[in-house]
């Protein structure tokens, strides 16, 4: 079904924000097409909603263990025709929100001009069952053409919002924004971290008080562990994005897929049952 | 036509090509940059004092030189830009001396940038040097070991190499593990890019601080001929010395403007640095520009015989003038760069850098077109001893 979009109908269910949600990060095909599909059945009891790397060769926002999940990936045979087919398996058993995460160029290309490559490709994706999509080069003064073929095909076109992010952009970034946000806890790339920073406490105060409409926040970037989870959605978090401290554990692994998928399984629960507690 | 001083406009487009596609943590850094760049461009004691530098510091201006016994090797008047003779020997130093007094106007500490060669690597640590300010430079793992010699002299003025291991190991993974590095320390660090790429303002403020370069080459031209060039050549790698020249005669249209490419070991080998030539528009390091990329949009190596040609993009204002009809695009290979490498050498008794032997190499090859008495200026960008260590391996002299 085209016409449905599953992160609005989840955030729509409930009268309020009050539950907290968990979204993993995934590099699509890392660390083989059979393996990733594997373990996405795995988790997905544990998991709101999926995000899904669809890897670019130059990803500058992302830091070391996703550029060797990615690199695994592009092993593995991964682009995008191979990430269609991928989430189309997927959405055979996976019925939660799927979010792409990718990089602009991946999304302009395969047509005559950038914008029906665009029109395209975001249609293709919508077609293999996506609802949301992250773009990690695409900032809110160059999405004008990003949103009228999210728009037009019903996909969730999510923002990221930095520390640094000043008041005037997050205005102008709240009044386009759709799905939720992606708030960055930090400064820096991606990449597990050791401890929340402090400068996180005062961005989802800001971010939160600046927010009119009823659009969840989610937070992610260097959240590794499940005090983390529930550290952060004590302060006021909507949900919370873990990548790399997953891919960590793919990479630890790669020897023993029954091992990675047992590790993977004890820690996507621990995070849910962390933010449940919260709850 | 009407061009200098539209282009690029507020956004930083130059027509479709350029923009900001940029990841939201530096987004404020950008505007900021963009910001104190337009206080400052029109700021009478900053330009004085770029200017003052590059001239007391840097050997600015530097020499037009006829080139006699070329020119008659050739059978047409051909004129050098000197900018071999600039401190650090490359047209960098322009660029380096602009961006650190810009960041130290800005009250950044320190600066970051990429480097393929080292060329740009080793101007960033002179600026770093001369302004007192810390210095990294990022430098792909196989870049390092190519170019022993350009580490070694960054260290030596103090600047800290830090070797890449992703990706490709070269340039496009030095470019962007400098801007991850300037992403986590954005507030004290100063991000200098090292050609006309990269996200809005930076095409547009290394274009102003190379621009001395023709507008210089226009003054010394018309004093030397009295009439402006037939033709300005210059070798594209991102494109900044090949602007810098150019920027000053785009609305002279009787002046040819021909970009030479680095074809590498040919076309048809797939080897080849021909983004413009050969590429298609996409987005990489936060600019729409062409690209040699795959079917799905990921970035191709490139190769070229020069480190300083060997990217895979060029830069937006380049795609624009290209598609204006303004830009002429040539190519030049390997192997015809080092014939005309040679033979400038010979004849002139000056050794230029393997990149500007491209701009050489290509009017070996359209010599035909001019007559006796036109006139060519060739951007000589560069010199060519940091360039020994490669040319020593495909050329050899025996002692009798
Ligand atoms: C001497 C010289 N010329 C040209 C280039 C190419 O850069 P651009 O195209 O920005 O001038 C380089 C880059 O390292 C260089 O060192």
């Amino acid at each position: 079904m085209n016409d449905t979009n599953r992160i609005l109908d989840l955030f729509n269910e409930k009268n309020s924000l009050e539950e907290k949600y968990f979204m993993p990060f995934l590099v699509c095909g890392d660390p083989s097409i059979e393996q990733f599909i594997s373990m996405v059945k795995k988790i997905a009891l544990y998991i709101d909603l999926l995000e899904l790397g669809v890897p670019f060769s130059d990803p500058i926002a992302d830091g070391p263990t996703i550029q060797e999940a990615n690199m695994r990936a592009f092993e593995a045979g991964i682009n995008t025709k191979v990430a269609l087919d991928t989430i189309k398996k997927i959405r055979t058993f996976f019925t939660k929100p799927i979010v792409i995460l990718t990089y602009y160029n991946i999304l302009i290309q395969g047509s005559e001009t950038i914008e029906s490559s665009l029109d395209n490709t975001l249609r293709r994706f919508k077609e293999s069952g996506i609802d949301g999509i992250v773009i990690a080069d695409l900032p809110i003064e160059e999405a004008g053409l990003a949103l009228k073929y999210c728009k037009k095909h019903d996909i969730s076109l999510i923002f990221l919002i930095a520390p640094t992010t000043t008041d005037d952009r997050l205005e102008k970034i709240l009044k386009e924004a759709r799905g939720f946000i992606y708030l960055i806890s930090i400064l820096g790339v991606t990449g597990a971290r050791e401890k929340v920073a402090q400068i996180t406490k005062e961005t989802i105060k800001r971010v939160k008080e600046k927010i009119k409409t009823r659009i969840p926040v989610f937070l992610g970037f260097g959240i590794s562990k499940p005090e983390h989870a529930s550290a952060v959605a004590e302060l006021g978090a909507d949900g919370i994005i873990i990548g790399s401290a997953i891919i960590d554990i793919i990479k630890r692994n790669l020897s023993n897929f029954n091992k990675m998928e047992q590790e993977l399984i004890e820690f996507v629960s621990s995070i849910k049952n962390a933010i449940k507690r919260s709850n | 036509m009407k061009y200098n001083g539209i282009y690029p406009n507020k956004c930083g487009k130059f027509g479709d090509f350029g923009g900001i596609f940029a990841p939201e943590v530096l987004m404020p850094a950008l505007c900021e940059l963009d910001e104190a760049f337009e206080k400052y461009r029109n700021d009478e004691s900053f330009k004085k004092e770029f200017y003052q530098i590059l001239e007391s510091y840097g050997g600015r201006p530097t020499p037009l030189f006829y080139a006699k016994r070329l020119s008659e090797n050739v059978g047409c008047k051909v004129y050098l830009k000197r900018e071999d003779l600039l401190h650090g020997g490359a047209h960098k130093l322009n660029n380096v001396i602009g961006q650190a007094l810009l960041a130290k106007r800005m009250g950044k500490k320190k600066l970051v940038a990429e480097t393929g060669a080292g060329q740009h690597g080793f101007a960033t640590a002179i600026a770093g040097a001369y302004f007192g300010m810390e210095t990294k430079v990022f430098m792909g793992k196989v870049d390092i070991a190519r170019q022993a010699y350009n580490v070694y002299r960054m260290q030596l003025l103090g600047a800290e190499v830090i070797p890449v291991e992703s990706g490709s190991k070269t340039l496009k993974d030095a470019i962007n593990d400098g801007l991850r590095y300037w992403i986590t320390n954005v507030r004290d660090t100063h991000y200098l890019m090292g050609s006309v790429v990269g996200p809005h303002p930076y095409p547009l403020l290394v274009r102003e601080f190379q621009r001395i370069i023709g507008i210089e080459t226009k003054k010394q031209i018309m004093e030397l001929e009295g009439r402006l060039p037939n033709a300005i050549m210059a070798c594209i790698g991102g494109g900044s010395n090949a602007i810098g020249i150019m920027y000053d005669f785009i609305e002279n249209e009787n002046v040819q403007l021909i970009g030479v490419e680095a074809a590498g070991e040919g076309l048809e080998t797939g080897k080849h640095s021909i983004a413009l030539g050969l590429g298609r528009r996409g987005v990489l390091h936060g600019s729409l520009m062409y690209l040699l990329q795959n079917e799905y949009g990921n970035i191709l190596k490139s190769h070229s015989i020069s480190a300083g040609l060997d990217y895979p993009g060029v830069g937006p204002e380049h795609c624009f003038l290209k598609e204006l009809s303004r830009l002429r695009v040539e190519t030049a290979t390997d192997n015809e760069t080092l014939e005309s490498f040679q033979k400038l050498s010979v004849l002139e008794g000056i050794i230029p850098a393997l990149e500007s032997s491209h701009a050489l190499a290509c009017l070996e090859k359209i010599k035909g077109e001019f007559n006796k008495d036109d006139i060519v200026i060739i951007n000589l960008s560069g010199s060519g001893s940091k360039d020994l260590n490669i040319i020593k391996q495909r050329l050899e002299f025996k002692v009798k």
